[in-house]
């Protein structure tokens, strides 16, 4: 092995050492130092990545991809679990969490570099598994509601993707992604499995049934890993598919398209009613999911661009909403959040600003990243698309301000201890990045052009 | 560079009042001396400028891959409607002294940052940071609706936000769709206003534009969300909806419209007018009917912005220049309504027309005041509104008589609702029967200052008119028949 693969591979064993020692810690010591290790692994990992930005890719063989795309989903992954990992309440029953935690990070970045069906499968699983563990730590009826299903749907999942994969080598004779230039009846058959099993896990409607729950009953930093990492690993893989494979193109994009005109509608609707916080969000990043489905199914030259600078403002966005909730206490909801701003007017603010960035309104960063979603759909003049997408952010627009505004009206309801000092930290970061892309996008459109060819 | 610190000046402003608020007045002061230091500023450049048509512009890269920059020029039209936003900002503030003591610091901040995103609508000549400003505009002034609003105030303020954010879609996709024709990609406006459109693609392009415009010119049918909004929100709120924000609608369409789309504003100019005409009669017609004072003159504003488009759809000089000092007119009278309708309703904490009459022996400088722009309301001679309507109701003659009775016939409408709303407060017996403290001289001098410019700009409007000629012209799509 030389020098340069090394280099480029350390970011993930540092991750798997990370994972094994905050296990070890377990018994051995008190939580902290289990978070401790987690924090120091994801910082260090993501430190390696960053180090070698604009570094010539390393020759790795099939399995695993050493590009710019790999670099920036290894960082996003590692800076998006140290978010989560920050308000991974010590109140959690289990000290297990932060070993699990890392492990998500461990997969979404193996995911991040997998242009081949094996480390493809290898990444899906590693997260899917940590996930389901987590989303039952609280041990609660709804918890282990939230992981058993989430548990059937992604054997199920896993095995749509496994099949579909198997359908393309028949075809193609090929597992790297490069190698799938199909465009028979099972590479088509074998496509649509195989974005079946992708979406499973991307929560793109109608398989998007565990996502709500999951956010609702699982601890927020649970939310988090499933709603901003793994997500964003699955995009990135969704979007290497798309840069380096040919599969059967009726099939990719209109599949796409589908999922993601469903995602954009079902997630927009579901969310309009909803009181509680967390669950909003649920739906809400269902409906993320299907803006970023949207982008890629257009297939304009800037698609690349355009998702992985929507990924760029989501992760402050919903990290910080995240975040706020999980310092409200368990699933809060509309009641809860009135008069925020007098008792804790970070949060408020912070949330606020999350809101608006979700929503997609300037001078917050989604409304960039609307922005590119709508220059895609223009520019290829899918109008239908347009209109759904028109539709749902109109939703959106709805069950976004209820709760943006809630901060600001009525009287506070508890008198609950102020956040630990790193916790601020997060918040007063996602507040300066959520507003830094919105009024000088030029910053976070520079780093994704360095991730793209 | 000065008129990019027109538009940070209000926006730091807002976040200065929003930290230091606490104990006193100081959010106040704060923002009173913002918006005085923005108008000592505008009137500088304006003392500074060069010969010509601009003042000032400036243009700074933004995102440079799509061609987005910071295009920002002042004529003599961006200039007088920021001298209107800065100076109804302060009013706002001194109107809402008394009103508004809880969450003072938010308040004041989202004023400010109200007028920020205006100014920037007013500035802005690159289509995308046009529309960045015009959504921008939205979420402060949906905080000052749901959070210090009346009544069923958040549900109000969620339908502003999401009519004026889904029209907004028009506008973002049609400027898109706008930019992907060009050679290269640009939104500047100058440069898309070279480019040879076919009248059909300049037809679809307008409707996506006017979509956006009309609905937060609130043109029937797509007022739906203005009574309410208008109605349920804080005095300082009505201020600058009416003032100041419907103004960016009709600016949007003054500007962009003929400039972008002269082919296409000809073609449906028929339409633009008849829809002109039903909205004027319509909202005059309903006005009528309101027993809220507040309602009342919303509805009215409802009627005054749909002959503004009447004015700027009929595309000659007359029409356009009414529709430009109408414009104007309108962000004094109704502003000074709202302004008196809110101290009236503090002081006996009704609106209805029926529970109240007799100011004029109770309380005479609020009787004089609802006077004088009752007077505006239905364009008396000597007042700033009659020399715009009367203007557009002369360019329309030159285009069509048949729409020129319809638009003199919402004059006759006007006089209905202005006399009813003038009856209803001022005359008759007095009502509540109580003592009631006149004007304080918060709302004095406000008022007063919007008398004069109302009866100035009604008296001797040539000078507002040379001011805004050169955006007359450029605005001009029809030769006269």
């Amino acid at each position: 092995m030389t020098a340069a693969q090394f280099a480029a591979l350390s970011p993930l064993v540092v991750l798997a050492i990370a994972a094994v020692a905050a296990m070890m810690l377990v018994p051995l010591a008190r939580i902290e130092a289990a978070q401790a290790a987690a924090g120091a692994g994801l910082a260090l990992a993501a430190g390696l990545v960053l180090l070698r930005v604009g570094a010539p890719a390393a020759p790795l063989g099939a399995l695993f991809t050493d590009d710019g795309l790999a670099r920036f989903g290894i960082a996003y992954a590692c800076l998006a679990s140290l978010g989560a990992l920050i308000f991974l309440r010590t109140g959690v029953p289990a000290k297990e969490a932060p070993a699990l935690l890392v492990l998500v990070a461990l997969g979404a970045a193996t995911l991040a570099g997998a242009g081949h069906a094996a480390t493809l499968f290898l990444g899906i699983e590693i997260v899917s598994l940590s996930l389901i563990a987590l989303f039952a730590f609280r041990l609660s009826r709804q918890g282990l509601e939230a992981a058993y299903k989430f548990l059937v749907m992604s054997g199920l999942a896993s095995s749509a993707l496994l099949l579909g994969v198997a359908l393309i080598y028949a075809e193609t004779g090929a597992l790297d992604f490069v190698g799938w230039t199909g465009h028979g009846a099972l590479a088509a058959l074998g496509t649509a499995l195989l974005l079946a099993g992708l979406a499973f896990k991307f929560s793109l409607a109608p398989f998007h049934m565990w996502t709500p729950d999951a956010f609702e009953a699982s601890p927020a930093s649970a939310a988090a890993l499933a709603g901003v990492v793994s997500k964003a690993a699955v995009a990135i893989v969704l979007l290497r598919l798309f840069l380096t494979a040919h599969l059967p193109e009726p099939v990719w994009s209109s599949g796409l398209a589908a999922l993601g005109a469903a995602s954009v509608l079902v997630g927009n609707l579901l969310a309009l009613r909803q009181p509680q916080l967390p669950r909003m969000l649920g739906y809400s990043t269902i409906a993320h999911s299907g803006y970023i489905a949207l982008i890629l199914a257009s297939g304009a030259p800037r698609a690349a661009e355009a998702v992985l600078f929507y990924l760029g403002v989501y992760a402050p966005a919903m990290l910080g909403a995240l975040c706020v909730s999980a310092a409200l206490g368990r699933a809060p909801t509309l009641y809860d959040l009135h008069g925020l701003i007098k008792r804790r007017p970070l949060e408020a603010i912070a949330l606020s600003l999350s809101l608006l960035s979700l929503a997609g309104l300037p001078a917050a960063g989604g409304f960039i990243g609307k922005l590119y979603l709508l220059h895609v759909l223009v520019d290829r003049g899918l109008w239908l698309l347009l209109a759904i997408v028109v539709a749902g952010a109109s939703l959106g627009f709805f069950y976004y301000a209820r709760f943006f505004t809630a901060p600001f009206l009525g009287q506070s309801h508890d008198e609950a201890e102020p956040l630990p000092r790193v916790d601020q930290g997060l918040l007063a970061l996602c507040v300066i990045l959520i507003v830094l892309f919105g009024v000088a996008p030029v910053v976070l459109i520079d780093v994704v052009r360095l991730a793209l060819p | 560079m000065a008129l990019i610190a027109l538009i940070l000046l209000p926006a730091v402003g807002g976040l200065i009042a929003f930290f230091i608020a606490g104990q006193g007045e100081r959010e106040r002061w704060v923002a009173i001396a913002t918006f005085a230091l923005m108008l000592v500023l505008l009137v500088a450049i304006v003392a500074g400028a060069p010969e010509g048509r601009w003042y000032a512009q400036v243009s700074y890269p933004w995102v440079p891959s799509f061609g987005i920059s910071l295009d920002f020029a002042m004529d003599g039209l961006s200039a007088s409607l920021i001298a209107i936003s800065a100076g109804l900002g302060i009013i706002s503030v001194m109107a809402s002294w008394s009103e508004i003591r809880t969450q003072s610091g938010l308040f004041h901040a989202s004023l400010c940052w109200t007028v920020a995103a205006t100014i920037g609508v007013f500035l802005s000549f690159d289509l995308l940071i046009f529309a960045f400003f015009w959504e921008a505009m939205l979420v402060p002034a949906f905080t000052l609706i749901a959070v210090w609003g009346h009544g069923d105030r958040e549900g109000a303020a969620l339908k502003f936000l999401i009519f004026n954010a889904v029209a907004g879609f028009g506008l973002l996709a049609a400027a898109f769709a706008l930019a992907s024709m060009a050679d290269h990609m640009t939104f500047n406006a100058f440069e898309l206003a070279e480019m040879k459109l076919s009248t059909s693609v300049q037809v679809w392009m307008l409707l996506g534009f006017s979509l956006a415009f009309l609905v937060k010119l609130s043109v029937p049918p797509f007022h739906a969300w203005l009574p309410e909004a208008h109605t349920l929100a804080p005095t300082a709120g009505s201020i600058l909806l009416a003032g100041v924000l419907l103004k960016t609608g009709a600016y949007g369409l003054f500007r962009f419209a003929p400039m972008l789309f002269p082919q296409g504003l000809a073609a449906v100019s028929p339409y633009g007018i008849a829809l002109g005409a039903a909205g004027a009669l319509y909202g005059g017609l309903v006005a009528c009917g309101q027993n809220d004072a507040k309602r009342l003159v919303a509805y009215t504003s409802i009627a005054h912005m749909s002959i503004v488009l009447m004015g700027i759809a009929a595309g000659v000089h007359y029409a356009l220049a009414g529709a430009a000092v109408e414009m104007i007119a309108h962000s004094f009278s109704a502003s000074a309504l709202f302004l008196l309708i809110g101290a009236l309703y503090e002081r006996t904490h009704t609106r209805d027309l029926r529970q109240l009459g007799g100011l004029q022996q109770i309380a005479p400088r609020f009787a004089a005041a609802f006077a004088l722009f009752c007077s505006a309301l239905l364009a008396l001679p000597g007042t700033a509104n009659f020399v715009g309507e009367a203007l557009v109701v002369v360019g329309i003659f030159q285009v069509n008589w048949v729409f020129a009775l319809l638009a003199l016939s919402t004059l006759i409408v006007s006089v209905i609702y202005a006399t009813r709303l003038l009856k209803g407060l001022v005359f008759g017996q007095p009502r509540p029967n109580a003592p009631l403290a006149d004007l304080n001289w918060r709302e004095y001098w406000p008022v007063l200052v919007m008398s004069l410019a109302t009866l100035v700009i009604g008296l001797y409007p040539q000078s507002l008119l040379a001011l805004l000629e050169p955006a007359i012209k450029a605005a001009l799509v029809l030769p006269l028949p």
